[in-house]
């Protein structure tokens, strides 16, 4: 199971790499550099990615050619506002170093860090 | 919160066992219990009112467990999705045992579990010096080392289980805070103060603020004055005092009861 996700994320640096819509067939050309691998396994993670959403995808010809459904921040800033802002995951799932707090708060907290600095200072 | 637990099941099964007492008293009472040899065995079939008896403390118990199973196993599927995200798009700190997501808002958290991480954002990276992304670093560590988010699940659990008890709502607070000073007395060991706390300064002023804001915010000037303010360590006595009376405490109605 982990190693289908290793290729799932091996797949989606290329094509988040490449900026352009590619075939299972070019992927595999470019895996295929590193190490053998079957064009049955990366057409089905293919399709993962496509089910999963990751990916949406377009006959030519008689090929599937698939392409990114958003690049890699816009998925990076969904997810990481998903995990640390208002609708945090199940408790327990990540601890964060510190919560959110509102402008307010963070102006009492500077003025307590200036604080403390005058009086190691003096 | 155990002590809660425990009290309302006593207390539950008291009440459905009311009848009986007033009928027998506290002999009768030691006879249910099987204390007294010669008490009269019940021969009847186990009535209603028996398996009230002892389905109602059971449910109790069971109650905060079930919860507690339930959050665990969904925290562990969250984890895992997440694991999965950063697998897409973590790279691993340069320099630091931290994975870096390009992420502009400043964030340091910990995934606690078996395949543990701690995360952080490039923008973190970039507000934050060496020395300070250090004790955070150390920080986060105290966190997965102490598995505490087994704390925050089983007060979660708790107050799922007794919604609305104001013992569970301060339960989850305090441990909340209590959990990240802990973790701040550790990164303390080996870290600046000055290096801690700008670091939560730079961290929490930095986070865009959305939807519901202020959830525990005292929580964050509460940590930072405790750990710009040097306490000095308790002295031995006094602890081993504390320790004595918390121990003491729970038994002394126990004492006063069995006293001769």
């Amino acid at each position: 199971m982990r190693q289908l996700g290793e290729l799932e994320a091996e797949i989606m640096h290329r094509l988040w790499a490449w900026g352009r819509p590619a075939t299972a067939r070019d992927v595999l050309v470019d895996l295929s550099k590193t190490r053998p691998i079957a064009y049955s396994t990366v057409k089905t993670v293919a399709d993962i990615l496509h089910s999963k959403g990751m990916l949406k995808r377009h006959k030519e010809g008689r090929a599937w050619v698939y392409e990114p459904t958003c690049t890699r921040q816009q998925y990076t800033a969904s997810q990481m506002q998903e995990a640390l802002g208002g609708n945090p995951d199940p408790v327990g799932t990540l601890v964060s170093f510190i919560e959110q707090i509102t402008p307010e708060e963070a102006e009492a907290l500077r003025s307590a860090l200036r604080a403390a600095r005058r009086r190691s200072n003096a | 919160m155990a002590t809660f637990v425990v009290a309302t099941a006593l207390t539950v099964y008291h009440v459905v066992l009311a009848e009986w007492h007033a009928h027998e008293g506290l002999v009768g009472l030691l006879a249910v219990c099987g204390l007294t040899a010669d008490a009269p065995v019940s021969e009847s079939a186990p009535t209603l009112g028996d398996a009230l008896a002892l389905s109602a403390p059971a449910v109790i118990v069971l109650l905060p467990l079930g919860w507690f199973v339930l959050c665990t196993w969904r925290a562990r599927r969250a984890r895992q999705r997440h694991l999965d995200m950063l697998a897409l798009v973590g790279e691993p700190a340069p320099g630091y045992e931290a994975t870096v997501v390009d992420h502009g808002p400043p964030a340091v958290y910990c995934l606690p579990g078996r395949r543990h991480r701690v995360v952080v954002t490039r923008g973190a990276l970039d507000v934050l010096s060496d020395a300070q992304m250090r004790a955070v670093l150390e920080h986060e560590r105290a966190h997965i080392e102490g598995r505490h988010h087994l704390l925050h699940l089983l007060v979660d659990a708790f107050s799922r289980a007794f919604p609305g008890l104001p013992l569970a709502r301060h339960a989850k607070e305090q441990t909340a805070l209590l959990v990240e000073m802990i973790a701040d007395d550790r990164a303390l060991r080996h870290h600046s103060r000055d290096a801690l706390a700008a670091a939560m300064c730079e961290v929490a002023a930095g986070q865009a603020p959305q939807g519901t804001l202020g959830v525990g915010g005292p929580g964050a000037l509460i940590r930072l004055r405790r750990v710009l303010t040097p306490q000095p360590r308790p002295h031995r006595v006094t602890w081993l005092g504390v320790v004595m009376a918390s121990t003491a405490a729970p038994l002394l109605p126990l004492l006063v009861a069995c006293a001769p």
